[in-house]
């Protein structure tokens, strides 16, 4: 019998997971990692400590790239996948190799959403999802005073405590957007709002964006509706949207992320998806939910792994802490920890 | 301030490629930007020339002693066949491969399936960025040099005016479709970079990536291996070092070990090249024949190598310098005539370019395992002069001191190289030779011995003058019987005891003319004292310098003359070292055969016979093992 | 008897005047008495007088064997060699120094055997030296072993069955190999050997000299005196030394006729 190739797209918090139970419960199959970037996986929940220097760049890392050879698991890195071909099983890379697999584990993850209305000013807005944007954040923060906090999703409470701990001034700009993919109540706004101005945020709620535009190279000037903030980097935290664009054709059902059974399949044999790029469907809710989180998206990576491999472990939902919005449910539990 | 750079940079492609044209091009566009240079490519062995070609380029801010174990930069034309180099690659290797193949393929056809994950690939469309620009695909190599210099930071025009030079004589279509290429890639590759997370690099030059502005904060410089390459500690001018060749320096250029053969010989005065086709010793015999012939002297391609150095031999008998090159097979075949030489006190010049052996051996690979061929090869007490030089201005340096040598002691003179040596390319000062060092240093006789004139007259010196034929009134045939001092052929012993004496009184006194051991350290005691000869000394000095970087009481004995030896002075050195450590690409080692007596107790032998350059690494390694 | 006394000192004094002993060192050859190289010896410095040569302007280059002794025995620059390779040394000489006149000499074993291989090449070249082979069919220094010109049956120490190898023909190897100037001689005849000398000198390009002699000492029974006195004759007289098929068929079919087989128009 053929060598089994197990393949899994993406090297967060979740594939990394995943490869790694794969090669624990199946060590005589090939198992290999491909991701985008390069470099180890590492905690994005950390980038926030790494960015106001609390923490080295090597507590960010899991473990070093030698630990994946030590486990048997091959990690390809800088190498993008492009499509994925459900008839040959396989996956095409970007430089055209074809590499062909026994089980796929898509675990490719979110990528930043910026609000359509927003687009244009993108350029003018740093995200935060990847090392380098961390290092990046880094760098200008060395420069600036002033931060504008623009929407509010998870990661941008861990910012701000950061961003305080730097003594920066933060401006914080709450809305409806805010919370993504939560869609928030007034009463929540207004509990957040409060939390921020006792830290010393400079907390502006119910207003719209006019326009954008960098000043000088130290400084950007927001136009709102009855106000202007001037401040010297602009951060753009309306949550992550599944970043699975290559998938587009290849025969998955996709809404806003891979649609995914509750043991994660995603409709053929030996095909799954996992981590902030799965919309996972609930038998008791019935209906699909999107987790989020790194804790939440390490438990899912070993789940499709095990049920690659023959299992069949039903993800976990804590039913009281999940949200509807906009149809879709949430799954917050730690966002409570704030 | 400037990042020190020390980079290696590898291109591997199938034959076809373009492979070795690109590592000129890159080499010679390094040398112009100012960048020292020490390369070395590997052929196919075949004669039809097919397989895998690597050419392999160290690059720096300073001069360059050895090849690095760890390769920074791989230029892939040839996915299958790069995979080979892959185990040399640094941690953080940038890989340059081809991204878009004609079609797709499977995997592992890749190079990107093999490179170990920290590794940094940069992948460019080198055969469609080729057909685009010029039309065909040819020129894929340039388009993948191109992206290097982006990459890398060389400036651009660098590389147009290399690219010129090269391919002027092949007409402006083919010039302007080369130059079209490597600009796609260049163009390609600074685009990428700005919209790529790929981690910045300091341009290797000043200015040199025209686009981008140099990059602040990022990288000082490619984190490099700790395989001991640290930063190298450059002693004041040596006693007997470069000292007395300081001349007019003209413009430092890129040339091989057997390019700075030829030119020694030719600024020697060379009139008579006899030589036989030998791996690797053949281009010094192809270059002279182009060059000779324009300065009034000839290449004469003998029947084999006895009637090569027969006829070197008749040629200095009658007065003109002549030289032969050879390797270890070719050489075997000369040591009768070479030690009729010793007898008959006639001059040579023998370069004996050290390939693996025994018999055949290994052509193409390098090896220094005919030392003691060179020193004792051949019938009887037949000393004679060897020297080795240690990089490509030694090489140049000791052939033109070679013909004087060989004249004032009248003996064949044997300059060992390696097949290594003579193959890299360095960027090096030659130059031009001075009177002095091109001075005839024939001892004629006095008029006033005409008539009772004897050609092997025992003096203090053990040299005896020497009439040249033409010369009325000094008549004499030399011999390769035991003779007497008016030269007629005599076997007592009492003949033959004082003239050998003589002859190797004559030879030692050869050491007042020889390079003397060149030693670097801090001049005190060491732990660890590290000798070696040829090539390998550039990697022993490497390591000790690593070494001596780091706090390790160690030192380095450049030994050139390999006989006569100077013994006192490395004798002085060995006792200030506990231990005495001699790397050499020998099975046994033959270098420490020759001198480990010297020591108080056992020499330690560092003996590698892979065919491949010893690497600074290893003998670091075993420095440190012994303190 | 007085009047012997008075011609002999007239003799030498003669002798003297003619200056032709000049030539000679004051090495006695070591030769055997009866050794067939004293009349080559003879031939060659009657020529270097003939011509006027200075001595000092003349090398022999010789290998190993009897005839490797000669330069000893000349009063020129001599460059005795080792065992075969005369001829390569001698090319080096030549054309280091094109003024010198150049003389290569060996034995039959010496160029034939271990020197074998450098006679197509110098004669390929076509360098201006004049190579004297001594061809006695045997290896006398070492005491009479059979040597490549030796015939079939040629019984010695080292043979003592008979050798069984066929001989070498030198003229024809010399021809073939396209030597330039070809002759072929006695040493029993000197003055045949001078004339022929003389014009080989001359001739700008490679002269080849193939000398039959007879080592008297380790050859009781082929290349004696007696054989080789009854079967020398001169060249047809009708032999056109310009043609080279000519010349090597007359190498092939007669072995023993002399004088200048081949000599090649400008």
């Amino acid at each position: 019998m053929a060598e089994e190739h197990f393949v899994v797209v993406g090297n967060g918090p979740a594939g990394h997971q995943a490869a790694v139970t794969l090669k624990e419960k199946a060590p005589d199959a090939y198992v290999s990692v491909i991701s985008r970037s390069r470099g180890s996986c590492y905690r994005p929940h950390l980038l926030p400590d790494f960015m106001a220097g609390k923490i080295p760049e090597t507590a960010l890392y899991v473990c070093p790239t030698d630990a994946y050879k030590d486990k048997g698991v091959k990690l390809r890195t800088g190498q993008k996948v492009v499509g994925l071909n459900l008839r040959e099983r396989s996956v095409a890379l970007d430089h055209k190799e074809i590499v062909r697999f026994t089980g796929l584990i898509i675990a490719a993850g979110g990528k930043p959403r910026i609000p359509e209305p927003l687009w244009i000013f993108r350029d003018l807005m740093l995200t935060l999802k990847t090392l380098e944007d961390a290092k990046a954040w880094r760098e200008k923060l060395s420069r600036v005073d002033s931060v504008l906090i623009m929407g509010g999703d998870l990661t941008s409470f861990a910012v701000t405590r950061s961003l305080l701990d730097l003594n920066k001034k933060v401006f914080f700009m709450l809305d409806r957007e805010a919370f993504w993919p939560l869609r928030c109540d007034r009463v929540m706004l207004e509990e957040a709002a409060h939390r921020l101005s006792q830290r010393g945020v400079e907390v502006i709620v119910d207003r719209r964006v006019k326009s954008m535009a960098r000043v000088s190279d130290l400084a950007c000037e927001v136009q709102l509706n009855g106000d202007r903030v001037r401040a010297g980097l602009i951060g753009a935290f309306f949550g992550l949207v599944p970043d699975i664009r290559f998938l587009v054709g290849s025969g998955l059902r996709i809404d806003r992320g891979i649609l995914v059974d509750e043991y994660l399949n995603a409709g053929y044999e030996g095909v799954f998806a996992t981590g902030d790029c799965a919309q996972i469907y609930h038998p008791e809710i019935r209906d699909y939910w999107v987790s989020i989180g790194h804790d939440n998206a390490v438990s899912l990576g070993r789940t499709a792994a095990l049920n690659l491999l023959g299992g069949s472990v039903m993800v976990e939902a804590a039913q009281e802490s999940i949200f509807e919005v906009q149809g879709i449910r949430v799954n917050t539990s730690w966002w409570m920890d704030y | 301030m400037m990042a020190q750079v020390d980079l290696t940079v590898e291109i591997c492609g199938m034959s076809g490629d373009g492979t070795i044209a690109a590592g000129g091009i890159l080499n010679e566009a390094m040398s112009r930007a100012g960048l020292f240079v020490l390369a070395f490519d590997s052929y196919p062995a075949e004669i039809r020339g097919f397989g895998r070609c690597v050419t392999h380029s160290r690059v720096g801010d300073r001069e360059m002693r050895a090849l690095s174990d760890r390769t920074h930069v791989l230029i892939s034309l040839d996915d299958k066949e790069s995979q080979s180099r892959i185990p040399f690659l640094a941690r953080e290797a940038v890989v340059f491969f081809d991204s878009k193949p004609p079609s797709y393929v499977e995997e592992g056809a890749s190079i990107a399936a093999h490179v170990e994950p920290d590794a940094r690939l940069f992948g460019m469309p080198f055969s469609e960025l080729a057909a685009a620009a010029s039309g065909s695909t040819r020129g894929r190599n340039l388009t993948a040099l191109g992206g290097f210099a982006a990459v890398f930071g060389i400036p651009s025009r660098t590389f147009h005016e290399v690219i010129e030079k090269k391919f002027k004589a092949k007409g402006e279509k083919v010039l302007d479709a080369n130059l079209k290429s490597f600009d796609a890639g260049h163009r390609f590759a600074l685009e990428r970079l700005k919209v790529e997370q790929i981690p910045p690099i300091p341009p290797l030059v000043k200015g040199g990536r025209e686009d981008l502005p140099l990059v602040k904060g990022g990288r000082e410089d490619l984190p490099l291996e700790k395989a001991g390459m640290g930063e190298p500690v450059y002693p004041p001018l040596e006693k007997g070092g470069r000292e007395d060749f300081l001349e007019e320096a003209e413009e430092k250029i890129l040339i091989s070990g057997n390019e700075a053969v030829v030119r020694g010989a030719l600024d020697a005065g060379l009139a008579l090249y006899f030589g036989y086709p030998i791996t690797p010793a053949t281009p010094i015999m192809e270059s002279l024949a182009k060059a000779l012939p324009d300065r009034g002297g000839r290449v004469v391609q003998m029947e084999d190598e006895i009637a090569s150095i027969g006829a070197v031999l008749g040629s200095f008998f009658a007065g003109k310098r002549a030289m032969t090159a050879t390797s270890g097979p070719g050489f075997a075949l000369m040591t009768e005539l070479i030690t009729h030489g010793v007898m008959s006190e006639t001059p040579a010049v023998i370069i004996n370019a050290q390939r693996g052996g025994p018999a055949t051996g290994l052509p193409s690979k390098t090896e220094q395992s005919d030392l003691h061929a060179a020193v004792f090869g051949g019938p009887g007490d037949s000393a004679r002069i060897v020297i080795a030089p240690t990089d490509v201005r030694e090489c140049y340096d000791f052939t033109l001191m070679s013909f004087q040598l060989a004249e004032r002691y009248q003996t064949p003179v044997i300059v060992l190289t390696d097949f290594f040596l003579n193959n890299r390319v360095e960027k090096v000062e030659i130059p031009g030779a001075s009177e002095a060092r091109r001075a005839n240093w024939n001892l004629y006789p006095e008029e006033s011995a005409k008539g009772r004139y004897e050609r092997y007259s025992i003096t203090e010196s053990g040299i005896s003058p020497r009439a040249i034929p033409g010369a009325e009134g000094f008549l004499f045939s030399a011999t390769g019987l035991e003779h007497t001092e008016k030269g007629r052929p005599d076997y007592s012993s009492d003949i033959h005891s004082k003239m050998t004496e003589k002859r190797h009184r004559k030879i030692r006194g050869a050491l007042k003319d020889l390079p003397e051991p060149v030693e670097w350290s801090s001049g005190g005691t060491m732990d660890v004292g590290v000798i070696a000869w040829g090539s390998t000394f550039g990697s022993a000095l490497e390591a000790v310098l690593s070494g001596q970087k780091e706090g390790m009481q160690v030192g380095a004995l450049k030994i050139t003359s390999l006989f006569p030896y100077h013994a006192e002075a490395i004798r002085a050195f060995m006792k200030r070292c506990k231990e005495i450590l001699i790397p050499e690409l020998n099975y046994e080692g033959q270098l420490a055969n020759l001198i480990g007596h010297l020591h108080a107790k056992d020499v330690v032998r560092l003996n590698r016979t892979t065919g491949m350059p010893m690497s600074p690494t290893l003998i670091y390694e075993r420095i440190k093992s012994l303190i | 008897m007085k009047t012997s006394g008075k011609v002999l000192a007239a003799q030498v004094e003669r002798i003297r005047d003619s200056k032709r002993f000049e030539i000679r060192s004051e090495n006695l050859p070591t030769w055997c008495p009866g050794c067939g190289y004293f009349g080559i010896h003879q031939g060659l410095n009657n020529a270097i007088q003939r011509l006027g040569l200075p001595h000092h302007q003349i090398v022999i280059v010789s290998g190993i064997g009897c005839a490797g002794r000669y330069p000893f025995f000349s009063h020129t620059y001599g460059l005795h060699t080792v065992h075969g390779r005369a001829l390569p040394v001698s090319t080096g000489v030549k054309l280091a120094n094109p003024e010198l006149t150049v003389f290569a000499v060996g034995g039959d074993g010496d160029g034939l055997g271990i020197g074998g291989g450098h006679l197509p090449h110098i004669s390929r070249r076509n360098v201006d030296v004049n190579y004297l082979l001594f061809d006695n069919s045997i290896y006398g220094l070492t005491k009479g072993q059979p040597s490549p010109s030796s015939p079939v049956g040629f019984k010695t120490k080292a043979s003592p069955q008979g050798s069984v190898d066929a001989p070498l023909n030198a003229t024809l190897l010399a021809l073939s190999y396209g030597a330039s100037f070809v002759a072929r001689l006695f040493a029993g005849d000197p003055d045949g050997i001078t004339d022929a000398l003389v014009q080989g000198i001359r001739h700008k390009g490679f002269s080849f000299f193939h000398l039959y002699t007879s080592c008297v000492t380790f050859d009781k029974a082929f290349k004696t005196w007696e054989h080789l006195k009854e079967w020398v004759h001169p060249l047809p007289e009708n032999h056109d030394s310009s043609n080279l098929k000519q010349a090597i068929h007359e190498a092939m079919d007669d072995p023993f006729s002399l004088g200048i087989v081949y000599k090649r128009m400008e």
